[in-house]
């Protein structure tokens, strides 16, 4: 077990490096400078301009700017906001529990809405409930997030009023953060009302944000459930006389979860990706806003922290991942 | 009393207009320490109809019997909930392929321990010391440490004697053992049979033991039930049932076994296959197949009928010299 888990993190290092040189030449492939813009409409003169250039480091060849930051990046140093002039790190840090928050209630919904599905759908399949699910579920993978998301908006919180429209909390409520996370500060703090505040301004965009892996979640339930159930330990188990309930449940299910773990871990990607647009819609104060923002400005050292550290998330969600699957499946256990 | 009377058991798959009958109005009786042999060709209705004892055979599958009596009770006319009751616990089965007939999520102990939680209830401790004894019982050498190994790290043999375990830990009264030994090899064959017969003579459980294996049947059973096509073609006690074959089907059967093909240059088959759901064939459903088959047999499908204390499913049925009687009337 100990030697897998240093096996993967061994597996992490090239992708560590790959991101890093990835990110760091794409950004500067995009069409704009960082000063320029950092200048803005008053445009700067020569002299200036150049001592900027100087100052940034964008004088040297890029190799050599790019061994520069490996270089603060192996002591914890992913560089400054140009447009903030703030550590990276630390705005990544204030940043990241909103969206980890948005991110963990999505993942939330769509388990707890996709994996029942899911089994009925197995379980009954051919029927009415396998085929409404089943188209649902295609059409809420096919959906643009925008497009879902304002249509969430405009029906749940413009004509129904039932949701807030954006942010994270009402202005009524200030709530200073001590963990980040919006749910546990409002419960820790004694404002009453804020914690309700918080949760409804949660659910829209976890919903918006949740569909796709939902859908994928609830498809991929279904095969692996059919596949499962058409095992003959499931007729042993029946014959064993237990309820069918139970023989679901406990001999169906844990074999199928298998892959519909893995295909979980995958789309914690799929998150963050639609936590970019979820964020930008629902004007929620977290990493796909902020990088989308750091984008149009040029600001490269955001960028290139924001990415890394979204891809050390991910590669460790996928650890975490692997890890599950061998805790279900007794047959990965005994062969590391 | 018998132990289990089936009456005119169907079992039939595909539409209501035109269902494929996989089993087709089957009636036997299974008395208590009874051991019942089922032999027939891959195809010819003797799982389906096992599985249909045990209320496996799922939507769109309906299974229809005049009665399907166990211990006097209907099976088919009782709550589902009560016929689980019975399922598991007084009415056992164990299936052909060990090795996936084990969930490999869980553990030996765990497996066998959930069939005693469901029948027997008990604490843990006894459920744990119970499955101890079941594992001696089936001959696992060093059960203690076998109780906590999975699935995938057991042998197919080991796996069946698992397998059987589970299947014998409520003290059923019948136990169907479907082609138990299909997947295992030869010399692993011998010894699980030996171990079913030795559990069965020990425990006075009838069992209901599917097989093709012609020698095997003759030796450890008293009766013999011969099927063909989802249905019953002969049946009676064991003695004398393979020596004087009254079926035209069995004759064939015994015929085409190796040993007796010795001195010849080929070995003697049945030409053609078990029909299936679409081919088949009018009147008799062995008539393309039967070397006696007559235009009688070819237009009109025969009933069964008693012939010297054996049921009996032809028209000609073969007397002590193999030939078929009657043929001139």
């Amino acid at each position: 077990m100990l030697g897998f888990l240093f096996r993967r993190l061994g597996d992490i290092v090239p992708t560590f490096f790959g991101v890093t040189l990835l990110v760091f030449f794409l950004i500067r492939l995009i069409p704009g400078d960082p000063i320029l813009m950092m200048a803005g409409e008053r445009g700067v003169d020569a002299v200036r301009y150049a001592q900027l250039k100087a100052q940034y480091g964008f004088d040297q060849p890029v190799i050599v700017q790019y061994f520069h930051y490996l270089l603060g990046v192996f002591q914890g140093d992913l560089g400054k906001s140009f447009v903030t002039k703030k550590p990276v790190l630390e705005e990544f840090m204030t940043l990241f529990p909103a969206t980890v928050e948005l991110g963990v209630i999505a993942i939330l919904f769509a388990i707890v809405v996709g994996l029942p599905l899911g089994v009925i759908a197995a379980v009954r399949r051919g029927g009415i409930f396998d085929y409404t699910t089943m188209t649902i579920s295609l059409a809420g993978y096919s959906m643009p997030i925008f497009w879902w998301a304002t249509m969430l908006i405009m029906f749940f919180s413009v004509s129904l009023g039932w949701t807030p429209v954006s942010g994270r909390l009402s202005v009524l409520y200030y709530i200073e953060p001590t963990t980040g996370f919006m749910l546990i500060d409002t419960l820790l703090s004694d404002q009453k009302g804020a914690f309700v505040d918080a949760l409804r301004h949660l659910i829209l965009p976890s919903i918006a944000l949740g569909t796709i892996p939902m859908a994928v979640i609830a498809r991929m339930t279904r095969s692996s459930m059919l596949e499962v159930l058409r095992e003959d330990y499931i007729r042993v188990a029946r014959a064993k006389g237990l309820s069918p309930a139970k023989v679901v449940v406990v001999h169906a299910l844990r074999n199928a979860l298998i892959p519909v773990v893995t295909v979980i871990g995958l789309q914690v990607s799929v998150l963050v990706a639609g936590a970019i647009l979820t964020e930008t819609i629902f004007s929620w104060p977290g990493i796909g806003k902020w990088i989308v923002e750091a984008v149009s400005r040029r600001d490269y050292p955001t960028i290139q922290g924001g990415i890394l550290l979204i891809a050390i998330m991910i590669m460790m969600v996928n650890l975490f991942v692997d890890l599950t699957y061998s805790v279900i499946n007794p047959r990965i256990r005994h062969t590391r | 009393m018998a132990l289990l009377e089936v009456k005119n058991l169907t079992v039939e798959f595909g539409s209501e207009k035109n269902p494929f009958r996989a089993v087709d109005s089957v009636s036997y009786s299974v008395e208590r320490g009874e051991v019942l042999g089922i032999v027939g060709e891959s195809g010819s209705g003797k799982s389906v109809s096992s599985l249909a004892l045990m209320g496996l055979i799922d939507y769109p599958g309906r299974v229809t019997a005049d009665s399907l009596t166990f211990d006097g009770e209907d099976l088919l006319r009782m709550s589902a909930r009560k016929r689980r009751n019975i399922t598991g616990k007084d009415i056992a089965m164990i299936f052909q392929d060990p090795m996936s007939s084990l969930n490999p999520c869980y553990t030996v102990e765990t497996q066998i321990m959930e069939a005693l939680k469901v029948h027997e209830g008990g604490n843990k401790k006894q459920r744990r010391e119970r499955t101890l004894d079941l594992l001696n019982q089936v001959g696992i050498p060093d059960p203690k440490s076998r109780m906590k190994a999975y699935p995938h790290q057991l042998s197919g043999g080991m796996s069946q004697r698992i397998v059987i375990a589970m299947a014998i830990a409520c003290n059923p009264r019948l136990l169907v053992a479907d082609e138990p030994t299909t997947a295992l090899d030869v010399t692993i064959q011998a010894q699980i049979i030996d171990l079913l017969l030795k559990l069965q003579a020990d425990s006075d459980m009838a069992l209901i033991l599917i097989t093709h294996d012609l020698a095997l049947v003759s030796e450890a059973a008293d009766r013999i039930q011969v099927m063909y096509a989802g249905q019953l073609f002969e049946s009676g006690p064991a003695d004398g049932l393979f020596a004087a074959p009254r079926h035209p089907y069995t004759q064939a059967l015994l015929e085409a076994l190796p040993e007796r093909s010795a001195g010849h240059d080929r070995l003697r088959t049945i030409p053609g296959v078990v029909p299936g759901a679409h081919d088949r064939p009018t009147g008799c459903l062995l008539s393309p197949r039967c070397r006696y088959a007559t235009d009688k047999c070819v237009s009109t499908q025969p009933l069964v009928t008693d012939y010297y204390g054996r049921d009996v499913r032809c028209f000609y049925p073969l007397d002590d010299n193999g030939q078929p009687t009657g043929r001139n009337v």
